[in-house]
């Protein structure tokens, strides 16, 4: 079996805060996971201990088997990411910022038919702040696909997106499944999940709270969907009661 | 490599775009060298002197893009890119967020060198000016004065907490450098209590450096300018390397 994420018992601590005690994630080549848990559940933390932009106080970490940070440049040439609420430089526009990022890779996809297939040809000469929320999320999901990555993690993609543009990203991203992309996404909407994700990493206080496919997550509750099954799964009262 | 002159293209023109600096370094300049030229025309800087009062401000008048550029431009675009997460997001590429700051100070120095050309042609073609002093002096010091503010710049736009408290450094640094160092107000018409307040701020001492340079003054006067702007860089330089912050 390949792995292509491989985190063994991350932990990190924020001054008296947990926001990490002991998680692992392993993802094969090909899957889709979601990371779900409420705010403040440790998601962000353990995607950006997973990237090595933020240092855990244990744990061990291989993506593509390599250290995300001591082989930060060779790895990152092959993963791509979008963090949360990304913003971009001021006035630039959707051309420059596909020229720009492409710049910083070793090797590109070129953007133009990403742009097409994302529905976004035509807006090379327009700014970027001047796109509609759906629009700018597309953007950035061809900038991460630009460098041709074996890996994306995208994190909290369509969070304040209407139904419609929701929609058309899972489109997007459906297709990048089928063609063998890996994802690892962090998201708050089940039905999202349902679409996209094969296998679900549930986070609650920093811990591992369930892991498993969709299916599973489901079954292991009295409850036919993954929302409520979700909300089962992380309620606190019923833990308390039990 | 062509990553730098990818990022350098790109940035400069979203910078063009932005108007500040084409404004507060490149148009400021020449239109104080004009109104000085039309106020002072080729009148000596004091009775018997063998300078004109346009040659002696022609230093403090260079030195306006590199306070701009340094003192003010520097740290927002540090602070503005660290508050977007667009450093951070360097992280996750092969490229480092350095190269996007070396991108920066690149931008500023062109500006400051642009900005010395046209004021140097403006000076030269419309009001007759020439340069007493060694060019390559002046550009040396050109250079240091150049390095000393920009690290000032890195200083506050590595350390300060958002962009709210880097525009209300910069602004603190900015201004009061601006007046009261010589680069607009000439030193020589101030009073001599606000000469002596005007000596502690660093621009001034750079400004004393430059105008000595380009008027081929005695070396024995600049051992001092030399010395604030050499310790100034290598501070608030290495600070700004040691605690800069990504995010």
């Amino acid at each position: 079996m390949e792995y292509i994420v491989e985190a063994q018992g991350l932990r990190k601590t924020y001054g008296a805060v947990q926001a990490l005690r002991g998680v692992s994630l392993r993802v094969q080549r090909g899957e889709v996971v979601g990371v779900l848990g409420a705010n403040g559940a440790g998601k962000s933390t353990l995607i950006e201990c997973i990237l090595g932009v933020r240092k855990p106080d244990a744990g061990e970490i291989r993506l593509l088997g390599m250290h995300p940070e001591r082989e930060r440049k060779r790895l990152f040439a092959q993963v791509g990411v979008q963090f949360q609420q990304s913003a971009v430089q001021e006035r630039i526009r959707v051309g420059e910022l596909c020229q720009m990022t492409a710049a910083l890779y070793p090797q590109t996809t070129p953007a133009a038919p990403l742009l097409a297939q994302f529905g976004l040809a035509g807006k090379l000469r327009q700014q970027v702040s001047d796109l509609s929320g759906g629009e700018r999320q597309k953007l950035f999901i061809v900038l991460a696909l630009l460098p041709m990555p074996q890996l994306v993690f995208l994190d909290e993609l369509t969070t304040g997106l209407d139904a419609r543009a929701r929609r058309d990203v899972w489109q997007c991203l459906k297709q990048q499944k089928a063609q063998g992309l890996t994802i690892v996404l962090t998201s708050h909407f089940m039905d999202e999940v349902e679409a996209l994700c094969d296998r679900v990493l549930i986070l609650r206080h920093g811990q591992t709270h369930f892991e498993g496919t969709v299916q599973q997550a489901v079954a292991a509750t009295p409850h036919q969907r993954l929302e409520d099954a979700y909300l089962w799964l992380t309620d606190d009262e019923r833990e308390d009661n039990a | 490599m062509k990553t730098f002159p990818i990022l350098l293209k790109t940035e400069l023109k979203l910078s063009l775009r932005g108007m500040d600096m084409l404004i507060f370094a490149l148009c400021m300049p020449v239109v104080m060298v004009l109104i000085l030229g039309a106020v002072f025309g080729d009148r000596p800087a004091y009775d018997g002197a063998s300078h004109t009062f346009l040659a002696q401000s022609f230093g403090a008048v260079s030195a306006i893009a590199i306070c701009a550029g340094g003192v003010m431009g520097l740290p927002l675009v540090l602070s503005d890119y660290r508050g977007k997460k667009i450093l951070k997001r360097f992280w996750v590429t092969p490229t480092s967020p350095a190269m996007l700051i070396a991108v920066q100070l690149t931008i500023y120095a062109l500006y400051a060198f642009a900005s010395l050309a046209l004021v140097s042609l403006t000076a030269t073609l419309l009001f007759g000016m020439r340069l007493a002093g060694s060019p390559i002096a002046f550009l040396g010091a050109y250079l240091l004065v150049m390095v000393s503010m920009f690290s000032i710049g890195a200083l506050v736009g590595g350390l300060a907490r958002d962009g709210k408290m880097a525009g209300a450094l910069a602004s603190i640094l900015y201004f009061p450098m601006l007046v009261f160092s010589g680069a607009t107000l000439p030193y020589e018409v101030m009073p001599p209590l606000m000469q002596r307040i005007a000596d502690a701020l660093p621009l001034t001492q750079g400004i004393k450096l430059l105008k000595a340079a380009s008027l081929g003054l005695p070396a024995e006067g600049v051992a001092l300018p030399i010395a604030v702007m050499a310790i100034l860089a290598l501070v608030c330089g290495g600070v700004a390397l040691r605690f800069f912050r990504w995010e």
